[in-house]
């Protein structure tokens, strides 16, 4: 099986001398193709923090990061912008959709960068439009729909462009739990069935537990990994609870 | 801390805030108080005591300054505070009474303004020693306009920026009362809406604009009425203004949608980002863009006509005073006078003197000719071409004894075929002459009626036995543009009585200069100050802009658009906003200028375009360094 991530060793500290704050702290983390992978840990764990370095959106201290076999460390502005226009794709917790175009062109917008041929584009925003039961509203506004469908159009712009590598940062957040239970069962599905290798971090047991495996993260630095494996997803659930106790501080301020 | 420590504290906390709106503060006092300093100057009181024209002039410039400085800073006042409600909202929560932070807000930006009013007057008494230098050296005198600081000028500055300091103040304290808590916090954020157009208003849009443009260009009728003038000039004005109101936001939005509906251009890069932004933004600019165009517009076409003025006044002095000097003979005495004090001054010797005999006579022409003529002057050929000679223009001509070639009257727009071919006959009922041609070049100083008939030598000689000739004495002088003192005397010597311009070329070639020179300088700088401020104004939406779609550009960044493909977006967007207005603007006063042109052409002198488009470089060159400026700003804070 594929590699798709590959990260070793990876530190991000913040702040100028004599005052250094470790935000990762030697992270070692490997995601096999089709894999879907819950990021846990309590708030200010740095699970925001990995996430955007393995989006290279944001660059880390010290280590090495593989994905999909490019090594991302060395490319400058220009080549970043256009490995994460093909190779990535993002979800956010806040949408993060244009105001100023339609659903559909949210969409379709990664697809337009590449320059895809307009009937190629036009195929591919239908199929996942569809996918994510969004086709009605594809001509309308972000200001006119609700968060399920915005954060549902965010998710299709996402994986328009079949990226290797799925990046989602609470993207239940701001759900409604109907809503969230969609979106989690059409990742899930992606996962599944094309083989879309996705990363989520989340703080909610229940989004993890859709999840194939789960790391849990604290102060920076790997706390544990839970596999479902064979297990239902409402002992999955179970075990992510627990361990999440065992973090320390209960539920309740992991927010 | 008392509440004016806490306003002094905010200022101090939050500069680069609050530094665009005190800079447009001092930038208004600036050109304000410059403006006014020079109005008081001595040199400009003179010439405004002296010509009506001027004084109205300078009355109906600082009455539209001010009215325009005071939108100004209400306009910067209105951005400042929009950009801190959400502040003004987190003080009423954190539980500062609504009296208190009304007082704070009062004080602080009547703090600023003062401060700006003190700058303001410091740097505009710089600035009008630099206007002051500029204006002598249009009007091409040397030293005679002293520079010294008017207190007039500082006491009327101080009283109208106080009152508008005062006024900016009160709104200011009224800000938490206008609005309710909420709206504070969502300040800017309103719902953005896709633009709707109907076909009618782009349809109508496009009608007005031409219809606006055939009224200003079509010919004037046979008879040009006041009524006329009102009606045509007033049905363009309305429908222009209209017209451009409705391409802004009707025919501009409709020509986006269109260019959107081909998918695979829209849909390429970033295509889909830069329209999709400024079809969202241009229905709320509309009338910004309208202001700025017909702004652009007015600016372009005044500075280009008074441009024009100034340009032409050397060749419309040679027009109107062919002659260094001129005068009608007056008996010997008289005559020696006048020529003795010509070749006294040494530093002009005489290059050429020629008398002219001029006939002055009645008769009929066989042709319908609109000028008036009730006395045609008739000229020697002998006597004219001595006259070409002196002035090194135009050819030596020859006639036969019934031919004649007329003048082209000066001010007017006759062509040599409306007279070849045609007769005269005198109203002795003798004398029959044929046109074989009409000249331009004038001989003599311009005295109405200006209708001269050059006739042949044995012509001239039998008509002279009945008519008695008046004599005309003139002389070229090398120099003629420095004659100043001769000419004076030259001035009082001759009077009036001869001609309706003055007898020597200097005096009507340096007031002409005078006049022009100050009539240049109002409208250029008005037109400074209007291209300053629309320039500001663009420059403050588009960074209002920036901060408003940051987080888009974000996004962009983050889904995979590199920094190069974002500030190309930007570029595109900016241009298209400086651009547009800036074009409307200078096709409108292409119109304007055309009728202007036709209507003074000859007034001011035939070339019309090198200044015409130097004023249009001037406006498009300081518009491509407010592009550059606002490009760099917007790419700081969008493009990090
Ligand atoms: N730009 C920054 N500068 C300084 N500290 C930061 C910055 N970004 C994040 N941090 C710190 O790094 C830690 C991890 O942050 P983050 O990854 O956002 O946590 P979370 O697990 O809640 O997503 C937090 O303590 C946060 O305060
Ligand atoms: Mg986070």
């Amino acid at each position: 099986m594929k590699q798709i991530v590959e990260a070793r060793k990876i530190k991000k500290t913040y702040g100028a001398r004599g005052n250094l704050f470790t935000a990762l702290d030697e992270i070692d983390l490997t995601v096999q193709e089709g894999e879907f992978v819950g990021i846990m840990g309590p708030s200010g764990a740095g699970k925001s923090t990995l996430l955007n370095v393995l989006a290279t959106i944001d660059e880390p201290t010290s280590g090495e990061i593989t994905i999909d076999g490019f090594t991302i460390l060395n490319m400058n502005e220009e080549q970043l912008s256009n490995f994460r226009r093909d190779k990535l794709g993002f979800i956010f917790q806040d949408y993060n959709l244009l105001d100023t175009l339609t659903v559909k062109e949210n969409i379709l917008l990664p697809l337009a960068l590449a320059k895809i041929d307009v009937i190629k584009l036009e195929e591919r925003v239908e199929a996942v439009a569809e996918k994510f039961g969004i086709t009605a509203i594809l001509d309308k506004y972000p200001y006119q729909i609700s968060g399920g469908q915005k954060q549902r159009t965010a998710a299709s712009r996402a994986i328009v462009t079949k990226p290797s590598l799925l990046l989602a940062d609470e993207p239940t957040g701001a759900l409604d739990s109907k809503s969230a239970t969609d979106l989690l069962e059409s990742l899930k599905e992606l996962s599944e069935q094309e083989q879309a290798t996705i990363l989520m971090v989340t703080h909610d047991a229940y989004a993890a537990s859709y999840c194939g495996r789960v790391i849990f993260i604290k102060d920076g630095k790997l706390f544990t990994e839970l596999v479902k494996g064979k297990s239902s997803r409402k002992e999955f659930f179970q075990k992510v609870l627990d361990v999440l106790s065992a973090l320390g501080g209960g539920t309740n301020d992991i927010i | 801390m008392t509440l004016f420590d806490l306003a002094k504290k905010n200022i101090q906390g939050n500069f680069s805030n609050y530094l665009v709106y005190f800079v447009s503060m001092v930038f208004s006092i600036i050109i304000y108080f410059t403006f006014v300093s020079l109005q008081y100057n001595e040199k400009i009181q003179q010439s405004i005591l002296l010509s009506n024209t001027m004084n109205f002039l300078f009355m109906a410039s600082s009455l539209l300054l001010l009215l325009f400085v005071a939108v100004f800073i209400l306009y910067s006042n209105s951005f400042f505070t929009r950009n801190r409600k959400r502040e003004v909202g987190l003080y009423s929560l954190l539980g500062l009474k609504k009296k208190t932070i009304g007082k704070m807000l009062f004080y602080e930006n009547f703090l600023m303004g003062m401060l700006a009013l003190v700058v303001g007057i410091i740097f505009g008494t710089l600035l009008s020693k630099l206007f002051t230098m500029i204006l002598v050296k249009l009007m091409g005198s040397s030293a005679e306009i002293e520079f010294g600081i008017s207190i007039e000028a500082i006491g009327q500055t101080i009283l109208v920026f106080l009152i508008i300091i005062i006024i900016t103040s009160i709104q200011g304290y009224r800000l938490i009362y206008r609005f309710k808590l909420i709206e504070l916090f969502h300040a800017a954020k309103k719902g953005e809406l896709t633009p709707k157009v109907s076909i009618g208003s782009t349809v109508l849009g496009l009608l007005l604009l031409i219809v606006s443009y055939w009224l200003i260009l079509r010919s004037f009728p046979e008879e040009l009425t006041e009524g006329y003038i009102l009606a045509n000039y007033g049905i363009a004005l309305v429908s222009m203004v209209i017209g451009t109101h409705l391409f802004f936001s009707s025919v501009v939005i409709s020509l986006l949608k269109l260019y959107k509906r081909n998918k695979a251009r829209y849909y390429k890069g970033t295509n889909l980002i830069g329209t999709s932004q400024l079809l969202h933004r241009i229905q709320g600019n509309a009338r910004t863009f309208t202001m700025i165009a017909l702004l652009s517009a007015v600016t372009i076409s005044l500075f280009g006509a008074a441009y024009s003025g100034y340009y032409g006044n050397e060749k419309n002095s040679f027009e109107m005073v062919p002659f260094s000097y001129s005068h009608q003979s007056k008996g010997d005495e008289f005559d020696d006078q006048i020529e003795s004090l010509i070749q006294a001054d040494k530093e002009h010797p005489i290059t050429a003197q020629v008398e002219l005999p001029i006939v002055e006579v009645e008769g009929q022409l066989t042709f319908t000719f609109s000028y008036e003529v009730t006395a045609m002057k008739l000229v020697p050929v002998k006597a004219y071409n001595e006259v070409v000679k002196a002035l090194q223009t135009g050819k030596v001509l020859s006639l036969s004894e019934d031919e004649a070639i007329a003048i082209k009257p000066r001010l007017t727009e006759y062509n040599s075929s409306l007279f070849k071919g045609e007769q005269l006959h005198l109203s002795d009922e003798m004398h029959e002459l044929t046109f074989v041609d009409m000249l331009e070049g004038s001989v003599l100083p311009f005295d109405y009626p200006d209708f001269y008939i050059i006739v042949s030598d044995e012509f001239f000689t039998e008509i002279a036995n009945d008519i008695k000739p008046k004599l005309y004495k003139v002389y070229e002088v090398e120099g003629e543009k420095s004659t100043a003192v001769t000419s004076e005397k030259i001035n009082q010597l001759v009077g009036k009585e001869d001609f309706q311009v003055y007898p020597s070329f200097y005096t009507e070639y340096k007031e002409g200069k005078e006049g022009n020179a100050l009539t240049l300088f109002i409208f250029g700088f008005l037109g400074l100050v209007f291209l300053a401020a629309t320039g500001s104004i663009i420059y403050f939406k588009q960074l209002t802009e920036a901060n408003e779609t940051k987080t888009s550009y974000e996004i962009l960044r983050k889904i995979g658009v590199n920094k190069r493909a974002v500030r190309n977006t930007i570029q595109m967007q900016t241009l298209f906003v400086f651009g547009l207005p800036l074009t409307v603007g200078i096709v409108h006063s292409s119109v304007i200028l055309n009728f202007i042109s036709n209507f003074i052409s000859d007034l001011i002198g035939a070339n019309v375009i090198v200044p015409i488009v130097t004023a249009m470089a001037a406006f498009i060159v300081i518009y491509i360094g407010y592009y550059i400026l606002t490009v760099h700003t917007y790419n700081k804070i969008a493009n990090k």
